[in-house]
């Protein structure tokens, strides 16, 4: 849950009602960057109108690339990354989608570059709306995902992502996820640190041995071809290094109350968890109103929590099997799709843990598909169905909560033939 | 006898820097490209950092096996984005005030194929670094596939003799005048056969390197992909250029200057007569294969005498 002190109030910060995007940039310019690269797609776009508006204003002295592409944004980060400098870059959907090659490319060479990736349909008609199926579609990738539920958020996690990706233990390169359109254009109020406060966060990192870079005249390479067990050794180092991530998330996140008074709880943020029966599960921008109808689910005695997935990969799974242990009935809701498996991603991957979780009956919510608002009313449906599985009666295992076709029981509509 | 010595003295004088390559790589015998990557370190010095990608020049470049490697700094990257990769390097190195000269090395399917969108993005942007195409006219450590450098009539795996088609049936892009259409500090085109040429060019993409984008396009045959014997290579190069099959010239600034002008342009046909994938050539192709070399020597000729400096070319037909 997010804890606030009175740090909130330190001269250190102020008070700035900005849109999530805005949230992003200003993270970005407080983090330094030595080079950022910068390509526009909806609704990432005013990231970087907003960094270029700071470059030309001389308030990032970054070198800054306006590429040609998304494929040329993630293969001049990876490479300014292995010279040895910070990186930012942002992106969306397709534009995530095209730099797909060089996504591998940056984790496999363990380039500790930083992205945001504002989340946006991808499959089929150009739908311009919110969805996490971007994100589904590089989950693979071997990348550490974080998730942002609101605009300050957004910003405290660009600024643990660098902390996270450049750290000596970790590089590994970390996409900030946050709904597009719900947060990228919302306004609200977001504390925006000052730089002193930034640097001194970021400072631990300048304590730390220094990565091998790529320098003139060095004899060092990258990118070597490499197969068989050296390959094996690579991509195993890579593996552990996400795991060791999870940990050092969740000491990022207490580093980073000590400094700016707010933390979230790391890899997962619990709300109401503790006395909860039944339990939602959720990530981003649907959390905020998931909290809302909880509370009102608490006041008719239901006791009902969230757990909010902010990392996504490497996935929390120990984390989660102990805060879902014992409880009675658990619905998962995803924002896209696991093509070709039944359920939603996340609900996919929770479901793994099952046995671990002494049987709890888990259902798959899918809902916000491509701009669908997950509504209050729709949460307190879903909340009302888990209260039903935990009462032992018979539901779906999988609902489309706003397209009720999809819940009707499967008709062969070829004739039977 | 004498003048060759004397020619032979200069091309050495511009070997200053170590030959960081093992001996005995992984290249085939008679391979252009060898001797091109051989010589780029030797005249521009061992401090470069140099990017390639899965190609031919990858088994030497890219260390794919333990009997071939140099000592040079080293990228190993995708063809899809080989010009962002470089842009990235070079941009950070300024930033940080490092010194450095970034060659982005690639065959002509990354440079005119798949990463032609970020190669011409890099020019347009006049990003700090070298980049040097190896053209030997298709993706030939696939085995030999149709490339958009690949000639009219030559046969590749993908454009194969049949009966109905015979070899490609589409003429071949310009890369390197597309590129001095960037109007970039340095454009310049280079073989093998004219050492002395291309290591003056090399020095002046350097140079060049420090006002922006510099660009070498560089005639790299290959024996085992064209059909000739290994021995020739040098001679294969040296009739492309008295053909004007592969003019040389250079571009400061977008202003053409011819480096070497051929009096008596040979007909192609003394080139193509080497070369296994023209074999099937009959005289109508040949004539094809003439005349898109003569309209594109009138281009060149054209845009040069624009800037002043040259004489419209005579074609070889006339």
């Amino acid at each position: 849950m997010v804890t606030k002190t009175k740090a909130e109030t330190k001269k250190g910060s102020q008070i700035k009602v900005i849109t999530g995007n805005a949230a992003a940039a200003i993270a970005a310019k407080l983090a330094c960057p030595d080079v950022v690269a910068a390509y526009p797609i909806t609704p990432q776009t005013e990231i970087i109108e907003q960094i270029s508006k700071f470059h030309a204003n001389g308030e990032m002295d970054c070198e800054l690339i306006t590429v040609e592409g998304e494929n040329s944004a993630m293969n001049a980060v990876m490479a300014a990354s292995l010279a040895g400098g910070r990186v930012f870059t942002a992106t969306s959907s397709w534009g995530l989608v095209f730099m797909y090659d060089a996504v591998l490319a940056t984790s496999g060479a363990r380039a500790p570059v930083v992205m945001v990736n504002v989340n946006r349909e991808t499959p089929g008609i150009i739908a311009v709306s919110s969805g996490q199926q971007d994100m589904i579609c590089t989950r693979d990738a071997g990348w550490i995902f974080l998730i942002a539920e609101d605009c300050q958020e957004v910003l405290d996690l660009v600024l643990q992502a660098y902390r996270l990706a450049e750290d000596y233990d970790i590089q590994v390169p970390v996409m900030v996820h946050y709904d597009g359109f719900y947060l990228s254009y919302l306004s609200e109020g977001v504390d925006v640190p000052f730089q002193e406060d930034v640097d001194k966060f970021l400072s631990v990192l300048e304590d730390q041995p220094k990565r091998t870079v790529l320098t003139p005249g060095n004899g060092m390479g990258c990118g070597s071809h490499g197969i068989l067990g050296g390959y094996m050794e690579l991509r195993h180092k890579h593996v552990t290094a996400l795991e060791r991530s999870k940990a050092k998330f969740d000491q990022i996140d207490k580093e980073y109350e000590d400094i700016f008074g707010r933390a979230y709880g790391g890899q997962l943020e619990e709300y109401r968890m503790d006395d909860a029966d039944v339990v939602l599960v959720g990530s981003g921008s649907m959390c905020g109103t998931i909290k809302t109808v909880i509370d009102e689910k608490r006041q008719a005695g239901i006791k009902v929590g969230l757990l909010k997935m902010r990392m996504f990969r490497p996935f929390p799974g120990e984390a989660i099997v102990k805060a879902l242990k014992g409880k009675k009935a658990i619905g998962v809701v995803d924002r896209s799709l696991n093509f070709g498996h039944k359920g939603g991603p996340f609900y996919t991957e929770i479901k793994a843990f099952e046995t671990q979780l002494d049987g709890s009956p888990m259902i798959s919510f899918i809902d916000g598909i491509a701009n669908t608002d997950i509504t209050t009313v729709n949460v307190a449906a879903m909340i009302d169905t888990i209260c039903a599985l935990a009462a032992g009666k018979e539901v779906r295992e999988v609902t489309w909560v706003s397209y009720p076709e999809a819940n009707e029981p499967e008709v062969n509509k070829s004739g039977g033939k | 006898m004498a003048a060759k010595k004397g020619k032979l003295t200069k091309v050495l004088d511009h070997l200053k820097h170590e030959d960081p390559f093992s001996k005995g790589v992984a290249f085939c015998p008679g391979c252009g490209l060898e001797l091109l990557l051989r010589f780029i370190p030797q005249v521009m010095g061992n401090d470069i950092v140099i990017t390639g990608t899965p190609s031919c020049s990858a088994p030497v470049l890219l260390g794919q096996n333990n009997q071939s490697w140099h000592k040079l700094s080293y990228f190993g990257t995708l063809m899809t984005g080989a010009a962002a990769n470089a842009t990235g390097l070079a941009r950070y190195y300024r930033k940080a005030g490092i010194d450095n000269t970034v060659v982005c090395f690639n065959g002509d399917g990354t440079a005119a194929d798949i990463g032609f969108g970020n190669l011409s993005g890099a020019a347009e942007r006049n990003e700090p670094f070298i980049y040097i195409c190896y053209d030997n006219e298709g993706y030939m450590n696939t085995g030999i596939q149709k490339s958009g450098t690949t000639p009219f009539g030559a046969t590749t795996t993908t454009t194969p003799k049949g009966s109905v088609h015979k070899g490609k049936n589409l003429r071949r892009m310009n890369l390197a005048l597309k590129m001095a259409m960037h109007k970039i500090p340095y454009a310049a085109t280079a073989t093998l056969s004219d050492l002395d040429d291309l290591a003056k060019k090399l020095l002046k993409a350097k140079e060049a390197k420090e006002r922006g984008f510099a660009f070498l396009h560089v005639f790299a045959p290959c024996t085992t992909g064209w059909g000739y014997a290994p021995e020739n290579t040098i001679e294969v190069c040296r009739r492309a250029v008295k053909t004007n099959y592969f003019p040389l010239w250079e571009a400061v600034d977008g202003k053409i200057r011819m480096t070497k002008t051929v009096k008596k342009p040979k007909p192609v046909k003394t080139y193509t007569e080497l070369i296994k994938k023209f074999a099937h050539l009959t005289e109508e192709d040949h004539q094809i294969l003439q005349d898109d070399i003569d309209y594109e020597f009138c281009i060149l000729g054209g845009l040069s005498v624009l800037e002043g400096e040259c004489q419209l070319p005579v074609s070889a037909q006339d």
